[in-house]
């Protein structure tokens, strides 16, 4: 074919197009949180509550308390794994002493975070979107809007704000389900009774790791909630739409979470090396 | 740029969709306690002018204004503030699915009032019943007919007494009788409480009943303005076939020359 491009331009095309949809979407989602803020705000200042606190604590119940089951017992076996493959490597140097710190640090500053990110944007970034998607199609959306409603204030707020402040429970309540799986362990396995391994986690154990942990979850509960409602009320393509979305909801959130993890591990490393 | 004089002016608007021109240099005037009927075919634009107005669509080119607000210029604080004044109907009803009846008419008097739990069921119970929807307010919209839908959608976008009522196809999908009533509820509405109406619809009898002044829609523009009886006798082709529902004219042509031939 005479008119046909070479193949260097239609990668370089390619790249172009995927980088600025990337930056479209990075833009989108930035200014749908500063939005959000901005009306919750405008509320506040307008002397009235951003939101009703029934629907607060509604997605607190649904996003924090019923996932405690999920989160705990993917972490209480992860703990489990952990320990073992961990002990039985470092019994062989006599060294399983560290095992109880290693799980300790290990879940509390990253795997904690870490896995209850993606078990929340699976579990509930999905269900965001879908909910908001679903919304949007059928012009709830457009109709709250309509009324004089704010729609990122009434249906985003309360969703952003109780992952937010839930996700880092959420960890907690993960990283205390690792601790215990793996102080299980060490019993059974390593013969570390249980106030040993406790002193051995105090010890190693610092506040540092405790706060860097609990920022990540903070950050990640913004993340999901923006990602997903982000999703949720730009669907387009009815019922189609609202799958579509939810599946790049999800699988946006877990990269973002991670991808957000490892640039944070990189500043952090960088900036506080020991 | 001169001050409007009108309930609401739209002055030149372009919209478009993609590559679809839905409005093309449209102007319209609304006067107060006016009840105007846009009539067209499906597809032609008329609840775009709805969103329009409301101003959940920004026109590509041309002024909105409601009062003397100019929608296309308001920032969203002030936007949400004039929304307020305005109620709409959308054409399939639009409740929030996961509330109630009463929670839907209630949710604009809960999130932008100061009125108590007390006055909130009165206002609701007066205007559930305005709409004969009163029995069923425990209801959830799934449990509900299309046509009841729609009056509880009615009942939503009246609590907080609007100066203009925006009707996307306010009757279509109702029996005669709801649809009679439905009517005769606009209609006092304005009578009443001097409400201005702009109704969106393709139901003749509906629409000659409500309107006090009917326009046709047709690429992009208003093609024929005139009231009720004078419309009916139009000599404007399109709007005599649309008004017969014949199958022969220029609607299928699908060209503006048979209008301005004559």
């Amino acid at each position: 074919m005479a008119d046909a491009q070479p193949p260097p331009v239609l990668v370089a095309q390619g790249i172009g197009h995927i980088s600025r949809n990337f930056l479209r979407e990075v833009g989108g989602v930035f200014w749908f949180i500063v939005n959000t803020f901005e009306e919750m705000f405008e509320r506040i200042q307008q002397g009235r509550v951003p939101f009703r606190a029934t629907s607060f604590f509604r997605h607190s119940q649904r996003a924090g308390v019923d996932s405690v089951p999920l989160v705990g017992l993917v972490s209480f076996f992860l703990g489990l794994t952990m320990t073992l493959l961990t002990g039985y490597q470092l019994q062989r140097f006599g060294t399983e002493r560290l095992i109880p710190g290693l799980v300790a640090i290990g879940f509390t500053r990253e795997l904690g975070p870490l896995l209850t990110g993606i078990m929340v944007a699976a579990r509930i970034g999905a269900a965001f979107t879908a909910e908001l998607g679903t919304m949007q199609v059928s012009e709830e959306v457009e109709a709250i809007e309509s009324m004089g409603i704010g729609p990122l204030r009434f249906l985003v707020a309360p969703r952003m704000l109780a992952l937010i402040l839930l996700m880092p429970c959420l960890s907690t309540a993960s990283n205390i389900a690792a601790i215990l799986a793996s102080s299980l362990i060490c019993k059974a396995y390593f013969s570390i009774a249980f106030p040993y391994f406790l002193d051995l986690v105090k010890d190693s154990l610092l506040i540092r790791d405790i706060i860097t942990g609990i920022f990540k979850s903070f950050l990640f509960g913004l993340l999901i909630a923006a990602i997903a409602c982000y999703r949720g009320l730009t669907v387009k393509g009815g019922a189609a739409g609202v799958g579509i979305s939810t599946t790049s909801s999800v699988v946006t959130a877990i990269t973002a979470v991670i991808g957000f993890d490892t640039l944070y591990n990189v500043i952090y490393t960088t900036f506080y090396p020991t | 740029m001169t001050t409007p004089k009108h309930m609401v002016e739209l002055r030149d608007v372009c919209m478009q969709f993609e590559e679809n021109k839905v409005l093309d240099g449209f102007s319209l005037n609304v006067e107060p306690q006016e009840r105007l009927v846009i009539m067209g075919q499906s597809g032609s634009g008329k609840s775009t002018i709805l969103r329009l107005i409301l101003g959940t669509l920004r026109p590509n080119a041309g002024s909105i204004f409601f009062k003397r607000f100019e929608i296309t210029g308001l920032q969203r604080r002030k936007l949400q503030a004039v929304r307020q004044h305005m109620g709409m109907v959308y054409q399939y009803s639009a409740l929030l699915s996961s509330r109630n009846v009463r929670e839907n008419v209630a949710l604009p008097l809960e999130e932008l009032t100061d009125k108590s739990r007390d006055e909130i069921d009165k206002i609701v119970d007066e205007k559930l019943e305005l709409v004969g929807m009163k029995d069923s307010k425990d209801l959830l919209p799934e449990e509900l007919s299309g046509g009841m839908r729609k009056r509880v959608a009615l009942a939503r976008a009246l609590v907080l007494e609007p100066e203009l009522m925006l009707l996307d196809e306010p009757s279509a999908g109702l029996d005669p009788v709801i649809a009679s009533v439905i009517d005769e509820l606009i209609i006092s509405l304005s009578d009443t409480a001097k409400v201005t109406s702009i109704t969106v619809t393709h139901e003749m009898d509906s629409a000659f009943r409500i309107g006090t002044r009917m326009a046709m829609l047709y690429q992009g523009k208003i093609i024929e303005e005139a009231e009720p009886e004078k419309f009916k006798q139009s000599k404007n082709p399109v709007v005599a076939q649309f008004l017969s529902g014949s199958t022969e004219g220029p609607i299928l042509e699908g060209s503006l020359d048979a209008i301005t031939k004559k």
